[in-house]
């Protein structure tokens, strides 16, 4: 009897995977501590409040202190607050006040074009990363996106019997007058409203009166507008039916019990990233280390933790989708699901949200 | 018996020490030059602020290059352009002014009777009663009042609970510009009773009894006699009010709800948010402008010697 030995393609291509995937856990960190210097007491890290800061800390700061002995301290300065100080100390040569800023890829992509942030591509563990991981509109890698997140159209099934409302028109309804909410600058419903107004987003941002038309008839609706935080509160007290919201509010509210749902509209919805980078300034030492924070951001491991708390997609291929949350509108993983998303720029953002801002502003307040 | 200069209490001696020191510092001659050197304080605190107030005029006008994030190197007129060709600044300005000028309005109608009531009543327990009342809202920040009053007014508030009971729908009375004012006034009462009050104080009992036994009824008494009296007082609390309601924050942004905003949360917007300190700079100069011309309005109008400046000169 002979036994036959070969080996499939199959076989070959999971072992090469295998191979290559121990490789690049061992090689991650060698690459990084070939000539490692002196480890500082602590690393400060920028990060929002709440579930957020518990997801990092679960995610990636725990393990990494666990690792390396590094005491990490969560700064919970606003994101927008932050950023001056930055720039300041950078310009002035000074220490900054924080090591690793966890901020938003378009507010991020102004400190980029600034030139305050570190160069991050020499970061072992981007190699494995998605294309979600490249910022948009800059240069390298002076950030790097961690995960990506939907501006959804957020519901309650109890005032939508017939379904989830399919386009922003359907928000238009006066039973829904002053039950609707947005941001109080817009963000998440300028690109939307483009198409909803009739628009392209070829259009934006050269030709965005579609955008401004429609915004100008959702106004009629009286709309709600707030942050982050009010959006939870207004559905938990049932103070409107309908708003355009980052899903993470949305699932915190279904978290919470409130009877919540969401979808992307006809229209689409805006698709953003956030991510982390150093801003300039720092000793070698504590520039290598936060480096390496962010690298072990970056591993599969550390992801699958981190974003289940957030119940957001991530930029590692192979990430289990939360309980609920796989093929949800929010949490886009394939080809498909991006296409229904709009995602422009952070470049574009940033030139020019300081006039979608104060026009959507100008038409809500006025 | 003991040395006269051992039986000093230790106090004394320390205190010869400083004065020893303060001669040797400041010797005698230059005694003329004394009054200026307690103004310092005075000069270095408001130099400072002079000093603030010329780097945001230096950034106001320099323009933001959105491509690289950095300020112009030149100066240029083009962020007030933009200030004075937006008409969301227009809607902010007279939203704040108009918002400013009622809150001075309502707040000076109801502190003038608080103010009167709790310096003239005979009833201690009143008096005090007012006083920890007035008192009570200093010790609560601005921001915690504003999240009390989300709580009490709120969709599902203690005042929509009591409409309930009889029947009324649930109403919005959050996120508008009442909702703002009436937080506003709440927020100012207090500094303009503390304001009235020593005014009110300063008038004797013995003026408000001649005038009624001079035929004068209560209403006549108080427009003929105390309100002229207590005017430094209103002039006073009305010029306070009125500057700490036109340049609020929180107010407008908690219970405004994003929809009213005032010039104050505009400049925070393009401080933090879109990041043009430019452009947030040349709005601060607007309100400081905006407000230094209403106080030499007010001057004008009702002459610095209400305030009883420089009375002792006249």
């Amino acid at each position: 009897m002979t036994i036959k030995k070969s080996i499939s393609r199959r076989q070959l291509l999971k072992t090469s995977a295998a191979a290559g995937a121990a490789g690049t856990v061992l090689a991650a960190p060698s690459i990084l501590w070939a000539a490692e210097p002196d480890k500082p007491e602590e690393l400060i890290i920028r990060a929002w409040g709440g579930p957020w800061v518990e997801a990092l800390k679960n995610g990636v700061s725990d393990p990494f202190t666990e690792r390396t002995g590094i005491r990490i301290i969560h700064d919970l300065t606003e994101d927008n607050e932050i950023q001056p100080k930055v720039w300041a100390a950078v310009a002035q040569n000074r220490t900054p006040p924080i090591h690793i800023n966890w901020d938003t890829t378009t507010n991020a992509t102004k400190s980029a074009l600034r030139g305050v942030c570190e160069d991050l591509s020499d970061l072992s563990n981007i190699a494995g990363t998605t294309d979600l991981a490249k910022p948009v509109g800059v240069d390298g890698y002076p950030i790097v996106n961690t995960y990506g997140y939907v501006y959804v159209l957020a519901y309650r099934p109890e005032a939508f019997p017939d379904g989830p409302p399919a386009s922003y028109h359907d928000l238009l309804d006066p039973k829904f007058k002053g039950r609707v909410a947005f941001y109080n600058d817009g963000i998440g419903f300028h690109f939307p409203a483009q198409v909803a107004g009739g628009g392209s987003l070829d259009g934006i941002p050269d030709a965005m009166d579609p955008c401004w038309d429609f915004v100008t008839k959702m106004k009629e609706q009286n709309p709600l507008l707030g942050e982050d935080p009010d959006f939870v509160t207004w559905f938990q007290n049932g103070e409107i039916d309908a708003a355009c919201t980052i899903s993470t509010n949305a699932l915190g509210a279904k978290r919470n019990g409130v009877d919540i749902a969401w979808t992307v509209p006809a229209e689409g919805a805006k698709f953003d990233t956030d991510g982390l980078w150093i801003p300039k300034g720092h000793s070698e030492g504590d520039l290598y280390w936060a480096k390496e924070y962010i690298n072990s951001a970056l591993t599969q491991e550390a992801q699958q933790v981190w974003l289940d708390g957030l119940g957001l997609p991530g930029v590692v291929p192979g990430l289990t989708p939360p309980e609920g949350l796989a093929g949800d509108p929010s949490y886009p993983t394939t080809e498909a699901d991006f296409e229904r998303l709009i995602r422009i720029s952070g470049r574009i953002q940033v030139e020019n949200e300081s006039e979608w801002f104060s026009r959507f502003k100008q038409i809500m307040q006025g | 018996m003991r040395n006269y200069r051992s039986s000093y209490p230790t106090t004394w001696r320390i205190m010869d020490v400083f004065e020893k020191a303060f001669a040797a510092i400041w010797p005698k001659g230059r005694g003329k030059y004394t009054p200026y050197l307690m103004l310092m304080p005075a000069i270095v605190l408001v130099g400072t602020l002079v000093v603030g107030l010329l780097y945001i005029g230096d950034s106001s006008l320099r323009t933001l290059d959105r491509s690289t994030f950095q300020f112009s190197d030149y100066w240029t007129l083009e962020n007030y352009t933009r200030a004075f060709s937006e008409s969301f600044t227009a809607t902010i300005i007279w939203r704040s002014l108009l918002g400013a000028m009622i809150v001075t309005v309502i707040t000076l109608c109801l502190a003038f009777p608080y103010a009167y009531i709790m310096v003239r009543t005979p009833n201690a327990v009143l008096r005090k009663f007012l006083l920890i009342a007035l008192f009570l809202p200093f010790f609560i920040g601005q921001v915690v009042r504003a999240y009390g009053w989300l709580i009490i007014l709120g969709n599902q508030g203690m005042v929509n609970d009591v409409l309930g009971l009889v029947g009324v729908e649930p109403l919005r009375l959050l996120f508008n510009y009442p909702a703002v004012l009436f937080g506003l006034v709440q927020y100012m009462l207090p500094f303009a009773v503390l304001m009235l009050a020593p005014a009110m104080t300063a008038i004797p009992e013995e003026i408000e009894a001649a005038a009624g036994s001079l035929g004068a009824s209560w209403i006549k008494t108080m427009t003929h006699v105390i309100i002229p009296m207590v005017r430094p007082g209103l002039v006073g609390a009305g010029l306070v009010v009125l500057t700490l309601s036109l340049t609020d924050f929180a107010m407008p942004a908690i219970l405004g709800g994003g929809s009213q905003d005032f010039i104050a949360n505009a400049i925070y917007d393009q401080f933090f948010r879109t990041s043009d300190q430019g452009f947030g700079a040349s709005l601060a100069i607007i309100l400081i402008a905006l407000g230094s011309v209403l106080v030499g309005l007010i001057f004008t109008v009702f002459g610095a010697g209400t305030l009883e400046l420089g009375s002792s000169n006249k």
